[in-house]
């Protein structure tokens, strides 16, 4: 009872469309909120590792409860639950604006950059202790050291597990239908509905999705290649 | 013993005949159990019932009947609108019950019994968004469910409406409810239950015109005749009995939550 497979609706025309137009929203959130998640990630990392209590307390409990709630609850939190604290106004402009966008792009920022921030934070106690005494011993600050001698060394060594991560939020990306973004598994989901070719769009949308992830590794190995180039061992 | 020789071929072929004829309806049958899809979280069709937490509805009883017309046990499971079709092709369900409307394009996908409830598709708004017209929806945002016919029904009415698609009617609902859509557009009776659940319904009016006819059937997979067969007599056995209007009356009659004039009757062919 299944008819034969027939890819051609997804070459051109309206589902193609649809489907292209999904994946480039699905690249725009990503990026965006992998730039975001990398910055943030990193800032989180050096307040986790303070000497002082009061920073290393805050990231601590952020990380904590990040990590430890799902990602689409969160994501529901952001688009539904967090506006209404806002004052009208504000609303009013936020929601004019593609308010599902900022709100996927915030929580997925916010997720990944504690995953992010334990990979650097174990990045860094990879690098001797004697690294942070010397550059604390030449007179930096704690701040200083960490920009100018442990990140560098450690954000070298640390390409794997972002990588990881990268990709993880590329998948986690996915969620973001639930909160009315019209990314590429939103879409896929659409064209699903209305041509009932379920094994076609699915496969279509796996076929992205791979593509996308090898293309992100595939980077990060060049990044790595080249950065190793000059290493002796 | 050359009449057995004749009547050998004879007897084989209607034993063939009867295994030929074992289809789903022989199946639920023997089973003693019908699995239907329903919906849990759109009243007054389906949802689940505050005090007993069972799910009850205007489907659900429709769905109740049928069974005791086939003389077996009734299995609701929830479905979604997405996952319905799919999920009735795959044989994890028997029937679809759940605000299905008939439309050309599912025809090609499953078969659907006669209508049992006619509605149409409508469109909310917040009396504070200030829109009279449907057509006023030009270039506004309007919430709706996906992959439902209301979706692709607006954006054929309004080309340059801008639709976000939720998974379920009380997301849709939200969104407009906190401001993010200024308008939601599905079945009538569901944005009328929706409204009337909200904490001041008083905030928001249904838009006059329906912008599509939409007739409920019940979803059945294609070729199992004997069952669409089975479920449109019952169907009519229903409506010429009185109990079709009495399952309308105890959901949409005067005395229920969302009072609306039967329009239509159960009928052959339709």
């Amino acid at each position: 009872m299944s008819k034969p497979l027939d890819f051609a609706f997804l070459l051109s025309g309206q589902y193609h469309d649809a489907l292209v137009a999904g994946l480039v929203t699905t690249l725009e959130l990503s990026g965006l909120a992998l730039a975001a998640a990398l910055a943030l990630g990193v800032i989180v990392a050096v307040l986790r590792l303070a000497p002082a209590a009061p920073p290393r307390w805050i990231a601590a409990v952020y990380i904590e409860f990040v990590r430890n709630t799902p990602l689409l609850v969160q994501l529901l939190f952001w688009y539904f639950g967090a506006p209404q604290l806002l004052p009208q106004p504000v609303l009013d402009w936020l929601y004019a604006r593609n308010f599902e966008f900022a709100a996927a792009f915030v929580g997925l920022a916010l997720y990944t950059a504690a995953f992010i921030a334990e990979d650097i934070r174990s990045g860094v106690r990879a690098i001797p202790r004697t690294q942070m005494e010397a550059a604390r011993a030449c007179g930096m600050h704690y701040l200083q050291a960490m920009r100018l001698v442990i990140l560098p060394q450690a954000l070298r060594a640390m390409v794997p597990p972002l990588v990881n991560q990268a990709l993880n939020l590329v998948k986690n990306s996915s969620l973001a239908m639930a909160i009315g973004v019209a990314e590429l598994m939103y879409q896929t989901r659409e064209v699903e509905s209305y041509t009932f070719r379920s094994f076609e769009a699915f496969a279509a949308a796996t076929t992205l999705y791979l593509l996308l992830s090898l293309a992100i590794t595939a980077g990060a190995a060049a990044y790595e290649w080249r950065a190793t180039k000059h290493r002796v061992a | 013993m050359r009449r057995l020789a004749t009547l050998l071929p004879a007897l084989a072929l209607a034993f063939a005949a009867l295994g030929a004829r074992a289809d789903l309806l022989a199946d639920i049958r023997s089973r003693g159990e019908i699995v239907v899809g329903v919906k849990d979280s759109v009243p007054p069709f389906g949802f689940i019932e505050e005090g007993s937490r069972r799910v009850v509805g205007y489907d659900i009883d429709f769905a109740a009947a049928i069974a005791r017309g086939l003389g077996v046990r009734l299995r609701a499971v929830p479905v979604t609108t997405a996952t319905r079709i799919p999920e009735l092709q795959q044989g994890k369900i028997d029937l679809i019950v759940a605000t299905m409307t008939r439309t050309a394009q599912r025809e090609e996908q499953i078969d659907f019994s006669f209508r049992y409830f006619v509605t149409g598709q409508k469109v909310l708004v917040k009396k504070s968004a200030r829109i009279a017209k449907v057509e006023q929806l030009s270039g506004r945002k309007v919430s709706s469910v996906r992959g439902s016919t209301s979706e692709q029904n607006i954006r054929a009415a309004v080309p340059a409406v801008q639709v976000v698609a939720f998974s379920d009617y009380p997301a849709a609902f939200l969104a407009l409810s906190q401001g993010k859509v200024q308008a939601m557009t599905t079945d009538e009776t569901i944005l009328l239950a929706l409204q009337l659940k909200a904490s001041s319904p008083s905030d928001y009016v249904l838009l006059d015109g329906y912008i599509s006819e939409e007739p409920y059937g019940i979803g059945i997979r294609k070729g199992e005749t004997a069952l669409r067969d089975a479920v449109n007599r019952i169907l009519l056995d229903l409506e010429k009995s009185g109990e079709a209007k009495k399952i309308y009356e105890t959901w949409f009659g005067p005395k229920s939550q969302l009072p609306l004039k039967r329009s239509f009757r159960i009928e052959s062919g339709k």
